[in-house]
């Protein structure tokens, strides 16, 4: 009997089993994890958790800044620079949490932490940048730099850490110092006007459409339109209101609402009208009209960029950069305008065409561009997408990209089950070398979901250092691939296959990285060169001997035909006329806008300076910039203000890059991949960006291997 | 400048924090190109409940079949203790109403039978009836079995076949929470054993520790009417309560 009483008891306890390591009456931030790979313990964070750790971490990072200051003795590399890199590890603890779950797995108290968080960082961090005691130590290492023994890595580290100083205003007077702040101050409220004036544009205008005006649209887009309409109905607040929305369809110049309708609509009439309220926003001389205000703080930056010593602004951005001089820019962006103008004649051609078969009289238009375009697309690069999915299922698409990375560099990837992370959809693995160590933990959150921002990024949750001991990575790709239905498994687009590819591409550049100092540890480098590592992978996915090998069909487990291949790749050539042509209308207004003086950007009429700029390059009227002035809230409201060519600076070095495999016969080349991991994959940024390249290439990047992936070489 | 001071110094003092490419740090951009987030706490549990089920799903295909087989056995087990009140009380009911333990042995055993088949058979899907149904009845079998226990002294001659049909609606209980759990397709019918078996130690289990309970601490025959017939009160109202509350909830 004891002995069935003791089995009972046994059973009980095995039902009841429940396991909890950290103390839960202590805020999960001020323990240390002993979980496995140091990840998160997401299930013990809450909400209220992460303001109380932002606090303390703000204020253990200012007094580890004045140990750093207050020591005795002499400024020295070590009881300075690097006893900088171990500051702030608290507030890094919470802030690489809290900005991945602000935006992956986010709430309305998490978004309201973060409009409180945002002012209260940038004063922290203003309180360091601004610290003249700790510059004054950082300069006096400077001033001796070629008299003490560093390594290039330290020499680079210290380089950087002054130059911040110095661009935040060090070495300037106290005069000036007050005139920047001014300015600062001044161009922060301009900024955030910008963002809300055109918010309020893009939200204020609606196309409210009757049943008999629905020409052409399929039944997918009535639907949405008509949800629309619904849910301005149950906002509405008279019955007026009400009423005007009752049965009828909305569409607002929302991109996800207004590309469908160019492309499906055939009522030219109302094309032209949506898509005028599209680019005519923040330029309809209202109180929400962006135009003086774009004009202002291109003056503004103008000003700054002179008090600091800088021909212009863009003098000023580009200085950090891997392109350093605004000629080095449009030189680049102006020899690649000739051949997507060139392009995109062509392509309006063929639109005409079309147009014309159909028996129209008019001349394609800006606004006819999408409708005319999807009817040559379904004419020449006939590709049907519902083919293709098959063979792209998730898991199959990760074996490939698993597999690339292994024959690149030796990696392999093992899924880790017994790992809880924020979200059940968010998978583990662990990534060991070639040589069996350990390199880093990657989290793939791959599905959409409605607590999750639109988009695709890579970010991390611990970052590499081999100051105190090895540190290595954990890395995370969030994407927005539509969710699985039922027991199915998850088939994706070929346009998604490229996305994950490119994420993992950045991956790869927070995983491979093996640099001494965090702070320049992986993705760290210059915004026109950290695409490279990203867009440089997109290349294996559209490589048919690679796609072969991954893409085989979910049922049937056969490869893909080569007749879907070489389709494939021939729509990847699609429109590509137009999509550089805006896309370098709008880098060209951006380098143009910050390359003025402060003399030259004094009273000016934002409208006639974009025209005349335009005009000067030579844009077509069919085709609008990608951004105008009065809406190009990432040069205005978002920190990109000369940087908007970067994505296609770093696709020019990705196509060459890639191109030296071409040149090699083997997209697997095996010195090759070892060099690329060398030189550029592990190197973050402990050396120039352009050296990376060159140690790479042996060479500066040339524009022909771009032009021909991009099909703007002329052959076709 | 602002902006770059927070750049820089993201990078400078917590390595690279910002994240890349379509960065989501521009909220403005994003929300002005797709509007604003939205939050609809129904639409996401529905997500989260169904991202949970993807898990499992990748969990238990990742493992090897023995384990698999313990984590089945351990779910039948866990639909019984804790989770499965009714059914303890179900069965608690049998256990209060049998003076023999042949007579007992003999309607677990029915009821044993009849859950298995209507378990498999809604499993594979062949049989389908609305869950919240099947919880009503299930609280009235409760409430028939203990009244019956307390107007009775000895089961009645139907009782085997009441049981029987009791088990086979207890079987479409167990049916609906095991899809909630997700049944993997390879080895289907191993899993659906093993979790059965899992039931079933959990059904031995209560029966076990009724038994130890009055037999050792409190010293009598669990038939007695002492213990019978305010068991079965007790049962009978948990029972009523429970179909009140899932009418109401219907």
């Amino acid at each position: 009997m004891r002995k069935l009483i003791f089995i009972s008891a046994l059973l009980l306890i095995v039902a009841c089993q429940q396991q909890s390591k950290m103390d839960p009456n202590i805020n999960p931030f001020f323990q240390s994890w002993d979980t496995a790979y140091e990840v998160p313990p997401f299930m013990d964070i809450k909400d209220e958790h992460y303001m109380p750790a932002y606090e303390k971490g703000m204020e253990e990072n200012l007094s580890e800044i004045d140990v750093i200051v207050n020591n005795s003795e002499a400024p020295t590399f070590s009881n300075t620079i690097e006893e900088l890199e171990r500051t702030g590890k608290l507030l890094g603890k919470v802030s690489r949490v809290f900005s991945n779950l602000a935006s992956s797995n986010t709430n309305p108290q998490l978004q309201e932490l973060q409009r409180e968080l945002s002012p209260m960082l940038s004063a922290h961090y203003d309180k360091i940048s601004l610290n003249e005691e700790l510059f004054k130590r950082v300069e006096a290492i400077w001033q001796e730099r070629d008299a003490i023994d560093l390594t290039s890595e330290q020499r680079k580290l210290l380089e950087d850490t002054r130059k911040q100083f110095v661009r935040s205003g060090a070495l300037m007077s106290e005069e000036q110092k007050k005139q920047i702040t001014e300015i600062n101050s001044e161009l922060s409220g301009l900024s955030t006007s910008f963002g809300q004036n055109l918010l309020a544009e893009t939200n204020g205008f609606e196309l409210i459409l009757e049943k008999s005006d629905l020409d052409g649209l399929s039944e997918g887009i009535i639907a949405a339109a008509s949800d629309a309409a619904s849910q301005k109905m149950e906002k509405a607040e008279t019955k007026e209101e009400e009423e005007k929305y009752n049965d009828k369809f909305v569409f607002t110049p929302h991109r996800s609402s207004m590309y469908p309708f160019l492309t499906e609509s055939t009522r030219r009439d109302l094309r032209e009208k949506l898509y005028n309220s599209y680019i005519m926003r923040g330029d309809n001389n209202n109180e929400t009209d962006n135009k003086e205000i774009a004009a202002k703080i291109a003056k503004l930056r103008a000003e700054r960029a002179e008090i600091m010593g800088y021909k212009s602004h863009a003098h000023f951005v580009l200085d950090n950069n891997m392109l350093k001089t605004p000629e080095e820019v449009y030189d680049l962006l102006t020899k690649l305008w000739k051949p997507a103008v060139k392009r995109a004649k062509i392509e309006i051609a063929d639109m005409q065409a079309v147009a014309n078969a159909e028996g129209q009289t008019f001349e394609v238009a800006a606004w006819d561009w999408w409708h005319y375009s999807e009817k040559v697309r379904k004419e020449k690069y006939n590709l049907d997408e519902s083919a293709i999915k098959p063979y792209l299922s998730l898991d199959n698409v990760l074996k490939g990209v698993f597999s690339t990375t292994n024959k690149l560099w030796g990696l392999s990837f093992t899924e880790i089950f017994d790992i809880d992370l924020y979200h059940p959809d968010a998978r583990v693995w662990k990534v060991t070398d070639k040589d069996g160590s350990h390199l880093g933990v990657f989290i793939g959150d791959y599905f959409t979901r409605s607590n999750k921002r639109g988009g695709a990024w890579m970010s991390s949750f611990k970052g590499q250092s081999n100051l105190d001991g090895r540190e290595r990575p954990i890395i995370v790709n969030v994407c927005n691939f539509p969710a699985p239905v039922g027991d199915n498994p998850a088939l994706l687009s070929f346009d998604n296959v490229v996305t994950l590819f490119h994420e993992f591409g950045h991956a790869m550049h927070g995983t491979l990285t093996d640099v001494t100092y965090g702070s320049m540890a992986g993705t760290s480098g210059p915004r026109d060169f950290i695409e490279l590592p990203s867009q440089l992978l997109e290349h294996w996915a559209s490589e048919p001997e690679v796609l072969k090998s991954f893409a085989t069909h979910y049922e049937t487990g056969e490869p893909i035909p080569d007749d879907l291949i070489n389709k494939l790749l021939k729509a990847s050539k699609f429109n590509q006329g137009f999509i550089n042509t805006e896309y370098l209308a709008a880098s060209l207004l951006d380098m143009d806008w910050h390359s003025i003086s402060s003399e030259q950007a004094r009273q000016l009429d934002a409208n006639k300076f974009e025209s005349e700029s335009l005009k000067k390059y030579g844009l077509l009227d069919e085709i609008a910039p990608r951004y105008r002035t009065t809406y190009f809230a990432h040069i205005f409201s978002g920190g990109y203000s000369s940087g908007y060519y970067s994505y296609v600076h770093a696709a020019v070095l990705d196509s060459d890059a890639f191109e030296a495999f071409k040149e090699a016969g083997d997209v697997f080349d095996a010195e090759l991949s070892s060099r690329l991991r060398e030189t550029i994959y592990s190197k973050g940024s402990t050396e120039d960006a352009m050296d990376l390249f060159v140690n790479f290439r042996g060479r500066k990047a040339v524009i022909e291997p771009l032009l021909k992936v991009r099909g703007l070489d002329g052959s076709n | 400048m602002r902006i770059y001071v927070i750049i820089i110094f993201c990078f400078l003092f917590c390595g690279s924090l910002t994240a890349y490419s379509h960065n989501p740090e521009d909220f403005v951009i994003a929300e002005i190109e797709r509007g604003q987030m939205n939050f609809e706490n129904e639409e996401i549990a529905a997500e989260y409940g169904a991202a949970l089920k993807r898990q499992r799903a990748r969990r238990l295909a990742a493992m090897p079949l023995y384990k698999k087989f313990y984590i089945f056995i351990k779910a039948g087990f866990e639909h019984i203790i804790p989770q499965g009140l009714d059914h303890i009380l179900f069965v608690l009911g049998l256990f209060f109403s049998c003076i023999t333990f042949r007579s007992l042995l003999w309607q677990v055993t029915a009821f044993t039978v009849a859950h298995s088949i209507t378990l498999v058979l809604a499993a594979q899907g062949l049989v389908q009836l609305r869950g919240d149904i099947v919880e009503i009845i299930i609280a009235l079998s409760i409430v028939w079995i203990a009244i019956e226990n307390c107007l009775y002294k000895e089961p009645s001659k139907w009782r085997y076949l009441v049981v029987f049909s009791f088990g086979l609606l207890h079987g479409l209980g167990f049916a609906a929470l095991l899809t909630q759990y997700g049944l993997p397709k390879e080895n289907f019918i191993s899993l659906l054993l093993a979790f059965n078996i899992g039931v079933e130690f959990g059904q031995l289990a209560v029966l076990l520790i009724a038994f130890l309970l009055i037999k050792l601490i409190l010293r009598k025959n669990w038939y007695s009417n002492q213990i019978k017939i305010p068991a079965s009160i007790i049962i009978a109202l948990v029972g009523l309560f429970w179909f009140v509350e899932r009418i109401f909830q219907f």
